[in-house]
């Protein structure tokens, strides 16, 4: 079953046009990483499937919850009632974390849970308890973002976003804002959300890790997908001259 | 030093004057400063630039020219009595002046609460977008603290001035305490009133100074 269906998305910023047609489908447990050269429309992409940026055609839903459909060859988007359910179902990690830094760790994860979710502030925490400790920042919940290293404010800004326990979970460049010693922690708590059927797609660089922890590898370059398919085949054996010329440079 | 306690005591009802007139000009100037930052962001043309032209005129004219137009103004424009501006014992001209006031301060303030909510990361509102918060949450919850915290210097500036720019309502006769002591000055002829209103004047400034050192040391949690 799809959780997420992209379906013919087309984007453009004035003249530009930075989203040719885009077709993707994520399924239920999968993790889809998604690669390619910088300008490729990777970022927009994401952006458009987690409300930030508006389509111009196309088709985008999650589960049941449908964002946009598209009439007559224009973009038709859901109610602004329905819009803030949809947003209830995704969660979207960034690479710059975007955590609130005038509230404490602990608060940067409860704050939607109370007062969007309206979950009673004793169950908030709990839940907040679980994902720090899972991060092992249980230590941290009192403490400030800007006392954190950049890994661990990466960590909360995945608590943040799996607090509301969405059906998919969308990460872009998670590591990219990061020196390489604590990339490897942020990817090991990607790969154990992977490990616990978490749906997600996840923009990247890090080719071994795709390899490794995606189940499917897309390939996008001047705003197609040029090539899609198994991880591991995608990065050993690409069949598009476009995607060997890319990897090759890694 | 007989001189002096005289002098003191009569200053006392004109300080207490300047004190509300401060106090006044404060609670309406800021939530109008919000409204007036909001204006001047509007997607509405129209309002945009009728709030910039509000603005420009206020700080592009004298606080001293407002403050006798809000006063005069009723009367030469629409030959309204003054005297039945006043509500109850409440003299028109002490509301003039806080309107005056409250105006002008309001495009001051305005100007600073939009420079602040302007330099806020888009990242915060997308953040706040995704997580599913309203408009009104995102602004109360997420954007207004930390753009307090981020115009807070250049309020304490305001505010300094404002104490101040009090003195000028003795243009329309408010009897505030710089209209109090140049009475006494010039009956005693002697500037030792000046010279005590304006200890007073320093004095009101050292202790917001040290109130707004205090609030900004308590946001200081956070960078
Ligand atoms: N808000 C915007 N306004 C105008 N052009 C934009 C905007 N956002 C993105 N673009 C353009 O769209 C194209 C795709 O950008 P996008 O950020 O999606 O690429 P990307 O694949 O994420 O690249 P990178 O690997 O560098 O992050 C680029 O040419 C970019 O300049
Ligand atoms: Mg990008």
């Amino acid at each position: 079953m799809s959780v997420l269906e992209m379906k013919d998305i087309h984007k453009s910023f004035g003249s530009l046009e930075v989203l040719k047609g885009i077709d993707l489908n994520v399924d239920k447990g999968e993790v889809v990483a998604i690669i390619g050269p910088s300008g490729g429309g990777k970022t927009t992409l994401l952006r458009c499937a987690t409300t930030l940026e508006t389509i111009d055609k196309g088709q985008i839903k999650i589960g049941d919850d449908e964002l946009v459909t598209t009439v007559n060859d224009k973009a038709v988007y859901c109610s602004k009632k329905m819009l803030q359910d949809f947003r209830s179902k995704f969660g979207l990690v960034f690479q710059g974390f975007n955590l609130f830094p005038h509230f404490s760790v602990r608060r940067n994860i409860t704050e939607a849970l109370i007062h969007v979710h309206k979950k009673p502030a004793a169950e908030a925490d709990k839940i907040c308890d679980n994902l720090l400790s899972k991060m092992g920042m249980l230590d941290k919940a009192d403490a400030y973002p800007c006392n954190l290293s950049g890994g661990q404010q990466q960590r909360v800004g995945i608590a943040r976003a799996l607090a509301t326990n969405p059906e998919i979970i969308f990460f872009d460049e998670p590591t990219s804002a990061l020196d390489p010693e604590l990339t490897a922690g942020i990817l090991k708590v990607i790969r154990e959300l992977a490990e616990e059927k978490m749906t997600m797609v996840i923009v990247t660089h890090e080719m071994s890790f795709a390899r490794d922890v995606a189940d499917r590898i897309v390939f996008m370059e001047g705003g197609v997908i040029v090539e899609q398919g198994p991880a591991k085949e995608l990065i050993n054996n690409p069949k598009n001259d476009r995607t060997k010329e890319f990897l090759a440079g890694y | 030093m007989k001189d002096l306690l005289s002098i003191l005591t009569q200053l006392g009802t004109g300080f207490l004057t300047t004190i509300i007139l401060f106090c006044l000009t404060l609670i309406f100037s800021i939530p109008l400063g919000l409204l007036v930052a909001k204006g001047r962001m509007s997607k509405n043309i129209v309002i945009r630039s009728v709030v910039r032209f509000y603005i420009s005129i206020m700080r592009g004219t004298p606080l001293m020219l407002q403050l006798l137009l809000v006063y005069f103004g009723p009367f030469y424009l629409f030959g309204i009595k003054l005297r039945d501006l006043g509500i109850g014992k409440i003299d028109y001209r002490d509301i003039a002046a806080v309107i005056g006031f409250s105006i002008n301060y309001a495009a001051y303030f305005g100007e600073i609460f939009r420079s602040g909510i302007q330099s806020m990361p888009k990242g915060q509102y997308e953040a706040a977008a995704v997580l599913g918060f309203s408009k009104s949450q995102t602004y109360f919850r997420i954007i207004l603290p930390q753009v307090i915290k981020r115009v807070l210097p250049a309020v304490t500036n305001e505010v300094i001035t404002l104490v101040k720019d009090t003195s000028l309502a003795y243009s329309i006769a408010v009897v505030e305490m710089f209209t109090v002591a140049k009475q006494i000055s010039a009956a005693q002829t002697s500037v030792l009133a000046l010279f005590v209103a304006g200890a007073f004047y320093y004095l009101f400034n050292f202790i917001v100074e040290i109130i707004m050192n205090g609030i900004e040391k308590k946001m200081s949690y956070y960078q």
